[in-house]
């Protein structure tokens, strides 16, 4: 019953508009950002600019919702899913990581503790790969080596771009007029005037960093095993599991215990990372 | 098309030693935090460590109580020497040589 009330909600409208508005915010808050002075440029924003807490505030907001969104959208629809092509299925789930890499570049691009943190340790995860780490690096992160540079340049263009090249065909299909959506605008733009978006400065001393809540229990497994286990076969294996759970794939059921086994892994290390060692 | 490609994304420029001019002041046991260094001294002895975890590249701290640094995303603990004295990190961190100069509040540390 619950199921099927939440199934029946606007999940991918709502997921669309908030990509809308975070594009629309992003351009305004890339007015006063400086890839050169990401920290300094990014705290202005909330302290200088008029209204740049608001506008930043719903940049952020609107990306986290647009993800969340559109994974609820993803599991509402699943059932109609199975009808599209394979090709086209693949190409919806690949928007997932795309969606992700938005958002994590928006977290380092903020360039504050946790932001910077995050970077570092995407940047060593990729050297981490074998034989074309250092130009995997050298092409989407070195912020040790050229700063924010390459990230500002991937969060404001390449993955837009991926994400749209991705999503094409299926936002053609699909119309979603802003006047529908009223009340959702309204109560986003609410919500971003009255909750700030995170900003960690950098403390003296600072003993522990958590990084962007999805990244949480990647940094958490980090500790225990390889750069390149946890950072990349253990995220890509999901990402394979997703693309072949389709229906009338023969090997359904595994891959769906595979997939709730590993969310249930990622919650566990997530909460181990936000209690076990404050 | 590829190879060029490939030598061109693979290439890595390599970083000049850079002198950096730092000011504070440095008495014997006390150290001077910069963004990417700690500069130490001790028995009149100067030296510098990096701030970048050999883990994963966190900015570490010291944390003056314990008199050791210590990272903030995995919590890999080093002496002031940079010695490794906690994991996940196994590396030590990298130590610049400080010079001090005429002025009693300025040193130049060479970052390699
Ligand atoms: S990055 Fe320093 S302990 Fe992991």
């Amino acid at each position: 019953m619950i199921a099927d009330a939440l199934g029946a909600l606007k999940w991918g409208d709502w997921s669309l508009i908030s990509l809308y508005i975070s594009l629309i915010s992003g351009i305004v808050v890339g007015i006063h950002y400086s890839p050169a002075e990401p920290f300094y440029s990014a705290s202005a924003l909330d302290i200088l600019v008029p209204y740049g807490g608001f506008f930043r505030s719903l940049h952020f907001y609107s990306s986290q919702f647009f993800f969340l969104f559109g994974v609820a959208h993803y599991w509402a629809v699943f059932n109609k899913a199975q009808n599209i092509t394979s090709r086209a299925y693949l190409y919806l789930i690949l928007c997932f990581p795309c969606m992700l890499m938005l958002l994590f570049t928006g977290y380092v691009l903020r360039a504050d503790a946790t932001g910077y943190s995050a970077g570092m340790i995407a940047e060593h995860i990729l050297e981490a790969v074998p034989l074309i780490g250092s130009g995997l690096n050298n092409t989407l992160f070195s912020i040790s080596t050229h700063g924010m540079d390459r990230v500002y340049l991937h969060h404001v263009i390449s993955f837009d771009l991926l994400f749209l090249f991705l999503a094409w065909d299926h936002l053609r299909r699909y119309r979603v007029f802003l006047t529908n959506h009223l009340l959702f605008i309204s109560a986003l733009l609410l919500f971003s005037l009255v909750v700030a978006a995170p900003m960690d400065p950098d403390q003296l001393g600072m003993l522990y960093i958590t990084g962007p809540w999805f990244f949480l229990g990647l940094q958490e497994l980090l500790r225990y095993i390889s750069p390149f286990i946890a950072g990349i076969l253990v995220p890509i294996s999901l990402l394979v599991a997703l693309i072949f759970l389709r229906k009338e794939q023969r090997y359904f059921r595994p891959l769906l215990v595979f997939i709730c086994s590993w969310l249930a892994l990622y919650l566990i290390l997530t909460l181990l990372a936000l209690t076990s060692h404050g | 098309m590829l190879w060029p490609l490939f030598r061109f994304l693979f290439h890595k420029v390599p970083r000049k030693p850079r002198i950096v001019e730092v000011s504070g002041t440095l008495q014997n046991d006390t150290v001077l935090t910069k963004q990417d260094f700690l500069i130490f001294k001790e028995h009149e002895q100067l030296w510098a460590v990096s701030r970048n975890c050999t883990h994963l590249g966190c900015r570490i701290n010291y944390i003056e109580k314990e008199n050791h640094l210590e990272c903030p995303c995995h919590q890999s603990r080093f002496s002031i020497q940079g010695k490794v004295l906690r994991g996940p990190a196994d590396k030590a961190l990298p130590r610049y040589a400080v010079e001090p100069t005429e002025s009693p509040s300025t040193y130049l540390v060479t970052i390699s």
